[in-house]
């Protein structure tokens, strides 16, 4: 870092003494935690909770169906918009996903929103 | 030493070991990238971002087919993590207690130099949030956290030059806006 201009060789000196802040660490007990919650995580269902959850799909089909051919739809239609908006949903939360865990961010100063061009 | 894909690989095969070697051997890097998003005023966020990490590092390992190396992976996905929970946070109050920041900053012989020692970082801490990401980020690393530019470069998954380049970047913009406040003397 000798190769800077004096500007630069100023801010280096102000980031230095403002950012003097004590270095964090991860608390002692990240890994027990990180563990339990993993443990948590992958639990299976239990017979009640699934009961619970298939209860509530089923009942959640049937008003959505019953509204649908209240407002005039035949069963195959309310059926395909069911259809279709799961698959859809099923999709999106797909792709969210996949994206989450393989775009790159913007790494790349150009890419962002709040870049400011240096005027040097 | 196990390499890191050795340890996927066994950690496919649901060895609890393996995953906890990854974790390990990474979650100081994970905690940093976290950490130089989001700022030292949300250390609890950026620590809840790793335990998020790797939660999703352990439902997706799956999916992993390691054409990148697994640390890429796993800070591309930390820094998006960060990125998301940061534009959650940005007008939260901050967690930590800044006031101990500020005494631990405030080098002044006298109450008027503090006040304005205290302003200035206030000032420069606004133009830090203003630049771009990545330049926070780098600058984080570097001059807080005491990375050298080839781990910046590193956890950000660029090149060493390009490391070195942003935060030359990042002060001479930092120098640039600081002038506009009205700060001849930087």
């Amino acid at each position: 870092m000798s190769d800077m201009d004096p500007r630069e060789f100023e801010i280096d000196h102000l980031l230095q003494r403002s950012m003097a802040a004590p270095v964090p660490d991860l608390s002692q007990d990240f890994e027990q935690r990180l563990a339990d919650e993993i443990q948590r995580r992958s639990q299976p269902i239990g017979p009640r909770g699934r009961i619970v959850l298939i209860g509530y799909g089923m009942i959640s089909l049937g008003v959505s169906v019953w509204v649908m051919r209240d407002q005039g739809l035949g069963l195959p239609e309310a059926a395909a918009v069911i259809g279709i908006t799961l698959a859809l949903m099923g999709a999106i939360s797909l792709a969210l996903r996949s994206r989450a865990l393989s775009d790159y961010p913007s790494v790349h100063p150009a890419g962002n929103k709040n870049h400011h061009r240096s005027r040097d | 030493m196990e390499s890191d894909a050795q340890l996927v690989v066994r950690a496919h095969g649901d060895d609890p070991q393996a995953f906890a070697e990854l974790v390990k051997r990474h979650r100081g890097h994970v905690f940093s990238i976290a950490a130089s998003i989001l700022g030292p005023a949300f250390i609890p966020e950026a620590e809840d971002v790793a335990q998020e990490v790797f939660l999703k590092v352990h439902r997706s390992l799956r999916s992993f087919r390691g054409e990148a190396e697994f640390k890429s992976w796993l800070f591309r996905i930390t820094f998006n993590e960060a990125v998301n929970v940061r534009s959650r946070v940005r007008y939260r109050r901050p967690s930590c207690d800044e006031s101990a920041l500020q005494l631990a900053l405030a080098a002044g012989p006298g109450p008027d130099q503090e006040a304005e020692s205290a302003q200035r970082k206030r000032d420069l801490d606004e133009c830090i949030q203003r630049l771009p990401e990545v330049y926070q980020s780098a600058l984080r690393l570097y001059y807080w956290l005491g990375k050298g530019v080839a781990e910046v470069g590193e956890l950000l998954g660029i090149p060493e030059n390009t490391a070195k380049s942003y935060l030359h970047r990042a002060r001479l913009l930092l120098h640039g806006m600081l002038k506009e406040r009205g700060y001849s003397n930087v």
